[in-house]
């Protein structure tokens, strides 16, 4: 027990984190799109004592709590300070279970059933070091197809299986980027398949069938309470066609709600914008790609640079904006979390980087559109 | 003296059997007593070492050999620090000279108040110390609030040793930096940093403080020009107060968040921390190597002022096992790694850090640390550079030879020097190994050695040779990560404990109850649910004492007493062990280590607590809640109570902290669990024993527990009675006060009689005192010299010259009774006043007392005797005696018309009646006690005239007190017998239901058992029921001053007097008991008690005669 804080010079986790090569923001706010549609409920590719009920006028708040370097360290004491910290209860709680781990998180998930809050767990076929922008590892597209992952997978929907409430699983997350190893970019992208007309692309569709084996997989086992995420990022990079995010989806059958992240600013070689700008013309595209599902907003959040924007406003506007514009959004996960740099600078992307981020999330929050429960129902 | 008279004696025995016989069975009674109690005591005292289940063996063996391992080696240290040089190197510096600080080095000690061994070390070397940096001020949020933990013993010690004070202002909550609280101010509107710094400021001014150490890490670099800023801020508003600023500097990549070339005017010192290259997080590497160090101190220094650096040098360790997060270590806990595994280690170039590794339970574990040497050689490299001074991070930690190192001349390369460095005694040092909360203290202390020299280039190299064994607590039981345990002390409670028992068994969860005896006495059937239902049950002594402050054997019979009552009660013994008070699970002194000593010896394990939340407090159930989620942070076994007081509280949280824990994921385990053992091997059947030994041990308890329950219920009943006894007699006394009526008109011829037995001193100025009276009616006066061998006589023969009213008549010496016969056969009136040769009346004495008899129906007349002779402390005494008793209880039984006695001091009686009553008894010590009671059983009232006062001498000494008071107890003993009858019948209720019941209760009973009552209370007070029994005390002495405070106002005599009554109840206490306890035997032995005679002074005096 050293409680010593041991003087000084302790060791900033520095990690190269995510997104340092999301370029600019996209401007897209005149993208003609789909009409926000009603809510639906997800269609029941399961049978099971209990679902989650998608809420008709309001939707759930949730977070990811800075859980560590796997993203998995889950615990009751961090969750329980934020939530005292934003005065109010979460709904849901995401944290990642990846490949490289080889292990089914039943602890976590059990932790979080107690705690009352329903899980979100990304599920990320990727070996260490968690660095972004390498290459395929072991856990490949190719690899997974090929079967040689089989016994994990299996392993992973027992626990599920046993496991057995609600939980929401995002598999291959923000695949329309190139950080992640299990994106289009990394499987030929924007090369078409010989003898497809309309054209199809290889990397795309190699995601479409890996994601479609790994659900069919896990089905197979009799999994039925996993409600599966189709989970993109809100910039598509690079922007070409063959990237859309509808060229990646697995397919209506396969997919029980589409999910998004949306991320201002977050580095300092970045320039400010605002939460519409960001998000608008994903929001659209996104929706555009399913109109029977409902939406999450799987992770969300931008950093604290006083000299360039206004964090404060930047949050009192994403509320807004989630509750008036886009609510097809049934859940909203503020991704909580501070990470240095490989420039020794900091991302703070914490509700309380400073007082007044902290009071616009707390205000924002407090409405009673935000849910602080989920609700479940028999099925 | 006749035959026959002495026939009528109460309590005489005339065939002298009584007293054998009663000795007889006294004795046998005695015996048997005794036999008991030696079995018993024995039974306690000799107790066989607790049978520990082999595994238990195995499990404590681990700790105590570790094996040794070859260290690996460390990656080379990367001299990052080059890049960290500012862009314009300076001129290197003349070293040598201190500057800046009145040419005085800078000595600043960071302390930290959550670890003991700081405040030892502190207390210690405080004269060492010019400057104290503990950790008092954190940050906590972008608001600027500070969470202040300031000590004011700590801050006291600073004080008056002349140390001064410069807090910590960090951002470190628990193990967390908070980079946020610092940066919200950095960006923030002006107003926060305003009220920030004048927060800062007046918790400084508060705490007495110098001025104030920054300490800030995690910061973004972005913001070091507004770092800056504030900084500048704060030291402006600092030094307008006198105050300094000084700045922690920390090394590597945190120093790019600080301008230290701006910051250098701004503020008064930088304080570089040149420890910490490898953190705890990290791999395991040197602490602060000496090329390391040197690089960065280097690099530091060129920024500001030489002379406005101290260097902050480390003392500590880390240890790393494997693949985890190293444990903060102090060098003798390194010290107790390193022998026990039999390691070598030295220190030597390249890092100059000692380091070694080790195998516990399979697990390696790497060691790094800093000693006295590794602290030398930077000490060296430090003033070779001219800085301002050192700082030791931190006090607790170090090798007790850095003290004699700071001693150092600046430059030297003569090894003689440095051979302080290769002794090192045991000292008191207490090292802690291992992870748990059960404990085991090792004392095993040894002297250890290290072989020092000098290199080449002047460094100091060293080896350990031998390293020093000190007092070692080993912890085990860390469980895994998920395992907690709930335990509970100081019951069994009636109320409390079956409330828990009922939570516990709804939530399935067992529990360790370490259990008092004397509570398990009350509650046997607790014990044994607790055990059906699967908890676990320890010791935590009989009485609950510090086990610390007692004696040896006291510590042992209060184990064994528990222990040998466990076994009664439930057939089972048991091996854990809590002590009372100093249960933490860091013991870091005596008052912690000598309980678990005690214990260990006779075979026990101690387990201590990790998680306090302190229910005793009472702080709340959300509170309580929120305590334990804290403490689990750290701990794994969770201290509650359930008896001591009101638990409501913990009842009440004990739902939500299981529900708590079991969200989060614990398993609530036995204590068992923790060291992978059964709760069954913990509690294994009882030792053999002899049936007969195991009888008497346990109807001993039986007896110890019968005898303290009466006791405590005599205590409330006497306590009830005596309290209402005082109410009833102040209310009494106050109506009858209200009804007084004056005298006056009736004065009918009066004989006045005085029994003399050798009153030459006091005769003639006793009966000049009553010739004096203002008397209306006729008066004779009858003095009966009954056998006087001195002048007597004479001097009455001289008065009765002078006044024929006075007539003397001689008698041989046949007793004060028969010589008041013979004078009331010789009184020629109806009236008859008696009065002892030494009591002075005052002129209207006579008057007053011959008043009430103008009534037929009163038979006799009690006056109001008082001390004349207030000389010594025990005469004073008497005098407030006499004055609660005349003015308060004479008063009230007057009211009822049940006054016992009539003193012969001070009395009118109505001859006929007397006689009716059959005159002046002689088989009594006291006639007038006697004749009091024959005269209620005649139906004639007994009067009291308060304002009858006559002038009495008592005894001046105690010797002669004790005589008096013994002829006044064996004689109230006496009537008491012989009018046994009257009790709770006859025809005066008041007196059968009141005074004569008073008389046996509060002056036979109470009196007689109130040394044993005495010896109880003082037994309870060691056994720790010292509030109860002040209770009592003060009772008992409020109600005595209640009553002597209304008689003096009564009296009236000045109040202060009262407070006599308090010294009073400690010499009077033990003087009656012993009297009646003497009348008691005498009365047992049937024989004859003649009188005694008391010493004349002839020092009565009338104050109040002239005061009219």
């Amino acid at each position: 027990m050293s409680r010593a804080g041991k003087g000084m010079g302790m060791s900033g986790r520095w990690r190269g984190r995510r997104w340092l090569v999301v370029l600019g923001c996209l401007l897209s706010l005149a993208l003609a799109g789909c009409r926000q549609g009603e809510p639906k409920k997800a269609p029941s590719m399961a049978t099971g004592p209990q679902t989650v009920v998608w809420p008709q006028d309001k939707a759930y708040t949730g977070a990811y709590v800075d859980f560590g370097e796997a993203e998995d360290q889950v615990t009751i004491e961090a969750i329980e300070q934020f939530e005292k910290m934003v005065g109010k209860r979460q709904a849901v709680i995401a944290f990642s279970s990846f490949w490289g781990e080889q292990s089914f998180p039943a602890q976590k998930l059990e932790l979080l059933s107690r705690h009352g809050s329903l899980p979100l767990v990304f599920w990320s076929p990727w070996d260490r070091p968690y660095d972004q922008r390498r290459p395929p590892d072991k856990f490949s597209l190719h690899a997974i197809l090929a079967g040689k992952w089989d016994r994990y997978i299996d392993r992973w929907a027992d626990g599920a299986r046993a496991f057995g409430r609600p939980m929401l699983v995002a598999w291959g997350l923000e695949m329309n980027g190139n950080w992640f190893p299990w994106s289009g970019f990394f499987y030929g992208a924007g090369r078409v398949i010989p003898g497809t007309d309309p054209p199809q692309y290889e990397g795309p569709e190699l995601y479409r069938r890996a994601y479609r084996y790994v659900v069919d997989r896990v089905r197979a086992r009799g999994v039925i309470n996993i409600l599966w995420g189709f989970h993109v990022n809100h910039t598509t990079f690079p922007d070409l066609p063959w990237n859309r995010m509808a060229r990646y989806y697995p397919g209506p059958e396969y997919v029980d709600w589409l999910g998004m992240s949306t991320y201002g600013m977050q580095v300092n070689t970045q320039g400010w914008c605002q939460f519409i700008e960001v998000n608008e013309g994903a929001y659209r595209e996104l929706a555009a790609v399913d109109q029977a599902k409902p939406m999450v907003l799987a992770e969300w959040g931008v950093g604290e640079f006083p000299a360039h924007g206004s964090k404060a406003e930047w949050i009192r506007s994403a509320f807004e904006l989630l509750q008036n514009r886009y609510s097809r959004f049934k859940a909203a996960v503020y991704w909580h979390e501070r990470w240095q740099n490989a420039d020794k600078s900091y991302s703070n992307l914490r509700v309380n980087s400073s007082p007044e981020a902290l009071e616009a999330y707390r205000q924002g929050v407090a409405s009673g559109y935000w849910l602080d429960r989920p609700i479940y129902r028999p099925r | 003296m006749a035959e026959s008279e002495r026939d009528a004696f109460v309590f005489l025995d005339r065939g002298g059997k009584r007293w054998p016989r009663l000795r007889l069975v006294t004795l046998l009674a005695a015996l048997l007593a005794f036999v008991g109690l030696v079995l018993f005591v024995q039974s306690l005292l000799t107790m066989p070492r607790l049978q520990q289940p082999r595994s238990l063996a195995v499990l404590q063996d681990r700790l105590k050999k570790l094996q040794a391992q070859e260290a690996a080696k460390p990656a080379d240290t990367k001299p990052i620090w080059l890049k960290a040089a500012p862009g314009q190197p300076r001129k290197g510096v003349a070293g040598g000279v201190h500057a800046g600080n009145g040419g005085k080095e800078i000595r600043l000690g960071f302390y930290a108040g959550w670890d003991p061994a700081s405040l030892v070390s502190l207390k210690e070397h405080a004269g060492e110390l010019t400057h104290l940096s503990p950790k008092w001020l954190t940050m906590v949020d972008g608001e600027g609030t500070l969470e202040v933990a300031v000590d004011d013993d700590v801050r006291e010690l600073a004080r008056d040793a002349g140390i001064v004070l410069m807090p910590r202002l960090d951002n470190l909550r628990g193990d967390t930096w908070l980079p946020e609280a610092v940066e919200g101010l950095l960006y923030g509107p002006p107003a926060r940093r305003e009220k920030f710094i004048s927060e800062v400021v007046e918790q400084l001014t508060e705490a007495e403080a110098g001025g104030v150490i920054i300490d800030w890490c995690q910061l973004d670099p972005t913001y070091r020009g507004q770092v800056t800023s504030l900084l500048l801020e704060l030291a402006t508003v600092l030094h307008q107060r006198g105050m300094q600023l000084w700045f922690g500097v920390p090394v590597g990549d945190e120093l790019r968040a600080f301008d230290l070339e701006a910051l250098a005017p701004v503020v008064d010192r930088f304080v570089g921390m040149l420890h910490d290259e490898n953190s705890e997080y990290d791999e395991p590497g040197p602490i602060a190597s000496q090329p390391w160090f040197e690089g960065w101190l280097k690099v530091v220094t060129s920024y500001g002022r030489p002379e406005q650096w101290v260097i902050s040098l480390g003392t500590y360790g880390y240890d790393w096992p494997q693949g985890g997060k190293a444990d903060f270590i102090g060098f003798a806990d390194a010290m107790a790694r390193a022998g026990r595994a039999g390691v070598r280690c030295s220190v030597k170039p390249p890092y100059g850090n000692p380091f070694f590794s080790y195998v516990e339970e399979n697990r390696r574990h790497t060691v790094w640390f800093l000693d006295a040497v590794s602290f030398a050689n930077q000490l060296l490299a430090v003033r070779r550079l001219g800085l301002g001074g050192v700082a030791i991070f931190q006090l607790g930690t170090e090798d007790p030879a850095i003290w004699q190192t700071l001693k150092l001349p600046v430059a030297t390369t003569d090894r003689r020097q440095f051979a302080f460095l290769q002794s090192m005694p045991a000292g008191e040092l207490i090292a802690n190994l291992g992870r748990g909360d059960f404990i085991r203290v090792e004392d095993a202390r040894a002297d250890g050695a290290r072989d020092v020299r000098v290199t080449a280039d002047g460094a100091i190299a060293s080896r350990y040779l031998r390293f020093p064994s000190y007092l070692t607590v080993t912890h085990q039981g860390e469980g895994t990560g998920d395992q907690v345990a709930i335990t509970f002390d100081d019951g069994p409670d009636a109320r409390w404990t079956p409330r828990i028992l009922d939570i516990l068994k709804e939530r399935q969860v067992k529990a360790a109850f370490f259990m008092v005896g004397n509570k398990m006495e009350d509650n046997p059937e607790l014990v044994r649910r607790m055990l059906a239902e699967g908890h676990e049950v320890g010791v935590h002594t009989y009485y609950h004492p510090d086990l610390a402050e007692v004696s040896a054997e006291r510590a042992l019979l209060e184990l064994n007493a528990t222990q040998r009552l466990l076994e009664k009660i439930a057939g089972r013994s048991t091996l854990l062990f809590r002590p009372p008070y100093n249960a933490d699970s860091r013991p870091a002194n005596e008052a912690g280590i000598i309980p678990v000593q005690i214990a260990q010896g006779l075979g026990y394990l101690t387990v201590g607590h990790s998680i306090d939340p302190k229910d005793w407090q009472k702080p709340g159930t959300e509170e309580l809640l929120e305590r334990v989620k804290a403490g689990r942070a750290f701990g794994r076994v969770i201290l509650l109570h359930d008896a001591g007081g009101d638990r409501r509280q913990t009842v009440e949280a004990l739902p939500a902290i299981i529900d708590y824990l079991e969200t989060r994921g614990d398993r609530i385990v036995p204590l068992g669990a923790l060291i992978g053992l059964e709760s069954a091997a913990l509690m294994p059947p009882p030792a053999y024993q002899s049936p007969f030994a195991r009888l008497v041990s346990e109807r001993g308890f039986s007896v110890l527990h019968s005898l303290e329950k009466f006791l405590w219920a005599f205590m409330i009943v006497a306590t009830i009675l005596v309290a209402l006894r005082t109410f009833a007699v102040i209310g009494l006394a106050m109506r009858q006060r209200r009804a007084s009526v004056a005298a006056g008109g009736f004065a009918p011829p009066v004989s006045v009689m005085i029994a003399a037995y050798n009153e030459e001193k006091v005769i003639a100025s006793t009966l000049t005192a009553l010739l004096r009276s203002d008397y209306e009616g006729g008066m004779e006066i009858i003095v009966v010299d009954d056998g006087s061998t001195d002048g007597t006589a004479e001097e009455v023969e001289a008065v009765s010259r002078r006044d024929d009213r006075v007539r003397l008549i001689r008698q041989e010496n046949l007793g004060k009774a028969r010589a008041l016969r013979a004078g009331l056969a010789a009184a020629r009136h109806e009236i008859v006043v008696t009065l002892d040769a030494d009591t002075q009346f005052q002129p209207d004495t006579v008057r007053e007392l011959v008043a009430p008899l103008n009534d037929p129906g009163v038979g006799a007349v009690s006056g109001h005797a008082k001390v004349g002779n207030r000389r010594t402390f025990i005469a004073r005494c008497q005098d407030l005696e006499y004055t609660c008793g005349f003015n308060l209880d004479r008063r009230a039984y007057h009211h009822l018309n049940c006054i016992t006695v009539v003193p012969g001091a001070v009395s009118a009686l109505r001859k006929s009646a007397v006689l009716s009553a059959g005159g002046i008894s002689t088989d009594t010590l006291a006639e007038d006690t006697d004749l009091t009671l024959c005269l209620h059983r005649l139906g004639y009232r007994v009067a009291y005239a308060p304002a009858a006062i006559a002038w009495t001498e008592a005894p001046e000494r105690f010797a002669s007190l004790a005589r008096q008071r013994f002829r006044w107890a064996f004689g109230t003993l006496q009537c008491l017998w012989k009018h046994r009858d009257l009790v709770f019948s006859g025809p005066n209720r008041a007196l059968g239901w009141f005074s004569l019941p008073g008389l046996w209760f509060f002056q036979i009973v109470l009196v007689a058992v109130g040394p044993l009552v005495d010896a109880f209370l003082v037994s309870a007070l060691f056994a720790g029921g010292g509030l109860r029994i002040a209770l009592f005390i003060g009772f008992f002495l409020g109600m005595d001053l209640l009553l002597a405070v209304l008689a003096c106002r009564l009296e009236p005599e000045p109040l202060r007097n009262a407070w006599r009554i308090v010294p009073m109840r400690f010499v009077y206490r033990p003087l009656l008991s012993w009297v009646v306890w003497k009348s008691l035997v005498k009365a047992g032995k049937g024989v004859w008690v003649g009188w005694g005679k008391q010493e004349r002074s002839g020092s009565v005096t009338m104050p109040s005669i002239g005061n009219g």
